[in-house]
């Protein structure tokens, strides 16, 4: 008898505990009210403190932050602890960080279940995902203002901007100077001249293209920069198109363009690239083995730890019609809890990283990136500094946002990155990774 | 009046055991057996993983995986890096503790040389493959000028032998201290009874040895194949699921789906399913290798 | 039974006459240890080259000088003092709750007749076979459901949901060498189910508790994936959790990463080494009885 009800109760709890996943559905209906009242109390929190930053100074406060972070990056929470802790040594920090990568989406999808961090710094791309789940406060125009106005287009929904933008990379080809200069070769602005580097390249035993394709994330990458000059630089809406089933990538000759531009690099890169590490790759350039890398700002470091004195410029991959920009990718962007308590002391932490130049430059300096804040330039020396002046100067610079948002990373570049390496290593046509991507057009978007 | 009186002994002992029992099973249901039926749950959902509503969609998950090329692919690397594992593994393990238990000297060195790597964690053997395939060993080729292809991870048709001596690198060791203790413990008469009857060294191992081995062999067989269907942090360090998807493998698929495809219900359908196969192939093993080693 | 003829045995073996051909195994042997030590001996080399180093030279030629900077690097990026500290205390508790627990468990298993208790054992028994790795968010809903993520009692407590099956089967095949007798007659005496467990049993199952707490502390200790899941706050961090970080994209530091491999393989190892005797013989319980 006793058996039976032992059993009985268990399986009623296996039964109860099924239910409680099944609650979930209405759990959060319950909840829901409160959420739109703590959203005001928030934004109100946040008018207060807008028009006095350094009220409240004695009230002990810890915020939690979720880093998702490259490895460039690690090291400057405590730039930022240290910073915080003069200027406002009420506010504690607690950080959590994590590899971007890999790791920042599950991390923001487990807390989309508990409640989100107060702080969350991630890259530009992300509000797209997050912001219209509704999770994400609106940063103020205090801190706002103390950015570049280009620096807010992309983080910027509904007329409502989510994201800060601290910093910058730029993609494009970096090529070795002093190797250019030897061998009299121009900066290659058509598709005809990179061609004619190439073979001279070839001719004279040097690889053309430095490339780590064992990371198929570096295959994303370039493809993304080949889909800005060739695709979107034509159609700025063609991943909504893509979504609406006008375009596709197999009827699409520009996007198939990009594609083999792939082909192109694998053709023109060391055998071995798919068992060559960046930063083996990065040092076989830097010692004259390859006279040009598709890359972003992460390789400076590699660059310039390797041969401080590496001299390197940057320009955009040529693209069909010769109009090719520079790309730029707004790197870390701080993003803001909704339903945090600590508006107030959320303020602060945007303060001390939009004021405080002195950080601002050290952060720059490390990270070896781009400043997206007014009036303030790093101090490291960057060889490919004057490439990226000039193309500034001549408005030849694009944020590659525009595409990110468009189509996301996360289960669509990523994805269709593989279905690439598939086909350059022979295990699929051409046509079948055009099909593949085609077929992943639900997972292109982030909602 | 006896036999009442030791049964409500036994009744309160058995009450007394179950409170040894509880603690126990309460965690474990609580830390694995609900998340299981939580995932069970999920399969039926559209559910991306982040919103509030999780929306049911009946068994489309289930037929979608059917039809999906890519979780097939997944499939069919899992099983050949499992079916490669088990061989190779078993019999290098084997081989290795008969060698050991032939009498050689130190045996305990060579125990600990082979016994090492398992200790350290999948994460870092798979990235000092990775160093040792794309950096070590070709700086060997130079070293003899030789010219061996050891980038084995750069390939997709090399790449699950390179995982496969990763794994067996890291495992092997393990499973021989099994077959080691085992051998250890077969009674030295059996194998004078056999000599006296005549058998060669050959027909000594098969008719005496094996046989006496069977639970060890259980044990080994289960053991690595649950191990390898489940093989996910090993490739994380090495080759994360490349070149391509040609290393990925079912735990890894689920992932990408889940996680950053943010299709949680689909990738829930996926580890439901990888959990069915897992007890299956569990199940007819432990019965298959059971009812052998009684009939020996 | 098994146990004293072990122990003969061994003996007997280590007498087996050295002949021509031991001594060709021997050799064979040889090589292969050289072989399966060989990786780890490039991870040490690896570990005292410089950046430049790694580039310029091949990578089988020894390090111009050793030079412990990337150790001092390594202690510093993987905020050692505290990571090992956590690892170690995750370690520590969550194998002594295992150890407590799975003997309670498989004794009562082993010794209650009853078919609910035939039924626990299969339940635990199909844990082992659950990929937790599959089941990254319902575990974790869970765990903040009971407010368990990001402290360090819920990192301990999934060790042991998760390490219990396992347990539970170790311990249970062990129970069938502990001598029912001595069991009777401290209950004819009269003591409870729980005193009889904490005075007669348990000093028996020491050895077994050993190898669990051995297996289980080397799997806790290697973790990954609980840990990332469960704590990455920067305070409560494990060292494997904190190695990753150095391989992720973009800049693998490999030359630091190498000397936090050999700093966090190091206690394992030397832990393995001195208690190497359980370790096999718990191995043995399985292996022997099936």
């Amino acid at each position: 008898m006793k058996k039976k009800w032992i059993s009985m109760i268990l399986s009623a709890a296996m039964v109860a505990t099924v239910l409680v996943g099944c609650g979930g559905d209405g759990q959060p209906a319950a909840e829901s009210p409160t959420q739109p009242a703590a959203n005001q109390e928030a934004e109100n929190a946040g008018e207060e403190s807008a028009g006095s930053e350094t009220a409240n100074t004695d009230e002990k406060v810890t915020l939690t932050v979720l880093a998702g972070q490259s490895t460039t990056d690690a090291g400057i929470e405590d730039m930022i602890d240290e910073a915080l802790a003069e200027q406002y040594p009420n506010i504690t920090l607690e950080w959590e960080c994590v590899d971007w990568g890999n790791d920042f989406q599950p991390k923001m999808q487990q807390y989309m279940q508990s409640g989100l961090p107060d702080i969350m710094i991630g890259k530009a791309q992300d509000v797209a995902t997050y912001a219209p789940q509704g999770i994400l406060g609106e940063i103020d125009s205090t801190y706002l203002d103390r950015g570049l106005d280009a620096a807010k287009t992309n983080v910027t929904i509904d007329g409502k901007t989510y994201g800060l933008v601290y910093n910058a990379l730029y993609q494009g080809v970096y090529y070795n100077k002093a190797m250019f200069a030897e061998n009299g070769w121009e900066v290659p602005k058509t598709q005809e001249e990179l061609q004619a580097i190439i073979d001279d390249c070839n001719a004279k035993g040097i690889t053309p293209f430095a490339s780590h394709m064992v990371d198929t994330w570096s295959i994303g990458n370039v493809t993304m920069q080949f889909m800005m000059n060739d695709v979107f630089n034509n159609d700025a809406q063609w991943g909504d198109k893509f979504r609406a089933g006008e375009v596709s990538f197999s009827d699409d000759p520009m996007v198939q363009t990009a594609y083999q531009y792939n082909k192109l690099i694998f053709d023109n890169t060391y055998p071995e690239t798919f068992s060559t590490e960046q930063t083996d790759c990065d040092a076989k350039m830097v010692m004259g083995e390859a006279a040009m890398k598709v890359s972003g700002s992460w390789s400076i470091q590699n660059f310039l730890d390797i041969d401080e004195s590496f001299d390197f410029g940057i320009f955009p991959f040529p693209n069909q019609s010769g109009d090719s920009k520079l790309i730029f990718e707004p790197n870390i962007t701080v993003m803001t809890s909704s339903a945090s308590e600590h508006q107030d002391a959320i303020n602060c932490v945007l303060d001390v990283l939009t004021g405080n130049k002195d950080l601002a430059v050290e952060i720059y300096d490390y990270t070896k990136t781009a400043s997206m804040l007014k009036d303030v330039s790093p101090t490291f020396a960057n060889p490919s500094q004057t490439d990226i002046d000039k193309y500034a100067a001549d408005g030849m610079i694009v944020d590659v946002t525009l595409g990110n948002n468009q189509l996301v990373w996360g289960g669509f570049q990523e994805e269709n990155a593989k279905d690439i390496v598939a086909w350059l290593q022979g295990d699929a046509t051409f046509e079948d990774a055009l099909a593949a991507s085609d077929a992943r057009v639900d997972a292109s978007s982030a909602n | 009046m006896k036999s009442k009186n030791r049964n409500t002994m036994e009744k309160s002992m058995e009450k007394q055991y179950l409170l040894l029992v509880l603690p126990g099973l309460i965690i474990f249901t609580i830390g694995l057996i609900i998340p299981l039926l939580l995932a069970f749950r999920y399969s039926f959902t559209s559910w991306d993983g982040m919103t509030a509503e999780k929306p049911f969609v009946g068994l489309k998950n289930y037929i979608d995986l059917i039809k999906d090329s890519d979780f097939r692919a997944a499939w069919w690397f899992t099983i050949k890096f499992t079916i490669g594992n088990t061989i190779i593994q078993n019999v290098l393990a084997l081989t290795f503790a008969v060698a050991l238990d032939s009498g050689i000297k130190a045996q305990k060195i060579y125990r600990t040389a082979f016994f090492v790597p398992c200790l350290i964690s999948a994460l870092i053997v798979g990235f000092v493959w990775l160093k040792m395939f794309s950096n070590v060993l070709p700086a060997l080729n130079d070293l003899l000028g030789t010219s061996f292809n050891f980038l084995l991870f750069g390939d997709g048709k090399t790449v699950l032998s390179g995982l496969l001596i990763a794994n067996n690198w890291q495992w092997v060791g393990y499973w021989m201290l099994i077959y080691l203790a085992g051998l250890q413990s077969i009674p030295s008469e059996l194998h004078e009874a056999a000599k006296v009857d005549g058998a060669g060294a050959w027909s000594r191992f098969i008719n005496v040895t094996i046989p006496m081995l069977a639970p060890a062999i259980t044990i080994c067989v289960v053991g690595i194949t649950t191990g390898s269907l489940k093989v996910y942090d090993l490739l994380v360090s090495s080759t994360k699921g490349g070149p391509g998807r040609a290393s990925t493998s079912v735990i890894y698929q689920t992932y990408a789906t889940a996680i950053n495809g943010r299709q949680y219900g689909y990738g829930s359908a996926m580890s439901v399913s990888l959990v069915v196969v897992l007890l299956l192939v569990a199940l007819i093993q432990v019965k298959g290798l059971k009812s052998k080693e009684v009939q020996q | 039974m098994m146990a004293f003829g072990k122990k003969k045995q061994k003996e007997e073996t280590s007498s087996q006459p050295y002949t021509k051909s031991t001594f060709i195994v021997q050799i064979i042997m040889s090589v292969m240890a050289v072989l399966y030590i060989a990786p780890i001996l490039i991870i040490i080399n690896y570990s005292f080259k410089t950046k430049k180093e790694l580039y310029l030279t091949s990578p089988l030629s020894l390090p111009a000088s050793l030079q412990l900077d990337n150790y001092r690097k390594a202690f510093e990026k993987l905020n050692l003092a505290t990571t090992f500290t956590n690892t170690l205390l995750y370690t520590t508790i969550s194998v002594v709750i295992l150890a407590l627990l799975c003997g309670t468990t498989a004794w009562a298993i082993a010794r209650c007749r009853a078919k609910f208790f035939k039924f626990c054992y299969v339940y635990f028994i199909v844990g082992i076979l659950i990929p937790y790795q599959a089941l990254f968010l319902p575990i974790y809903i869970i765990g903040y459901k009971l407010n368990l993520t990001n402290t360090r009692y819920g990192i301990i407590f999934m060790y042991v949901a998760t390490g219990i099956s396992f347990g539970v089967f170790l311990m249970t095949s062990f129970m069938s060498t502990v001598p029912i007798e001595l069991e009777e007659a401290a209950r004819i005496d009269g003591c409870s189910v729980l005193r009889t467990y904490f005075t007669v049993v348990m000093p028996l199952l020491k050895p077994a508790m050993a190898t669990l707490v051995i297996m289980q502390a080397f799997q806790i200790w290697n973790d990954y994936l609980l840990a990332s899941l469960y704590v990455s706050k920067k305070n409560l961090k494990t060292l494997t959790v904190a190695i990753q970080s150095l391989f992720s994209a973009q800049t693998s530091d490999y030359t630091t990463a190498m000397a936090a491999i050999v700093i966090s393989v190091l206690p394992i190892a030397i832990l393995f080494m001195c208690l190497q005797k359980y370790f096999i013989k718990g191995m043995t319980v399985g292996a022997v009885k099936g």
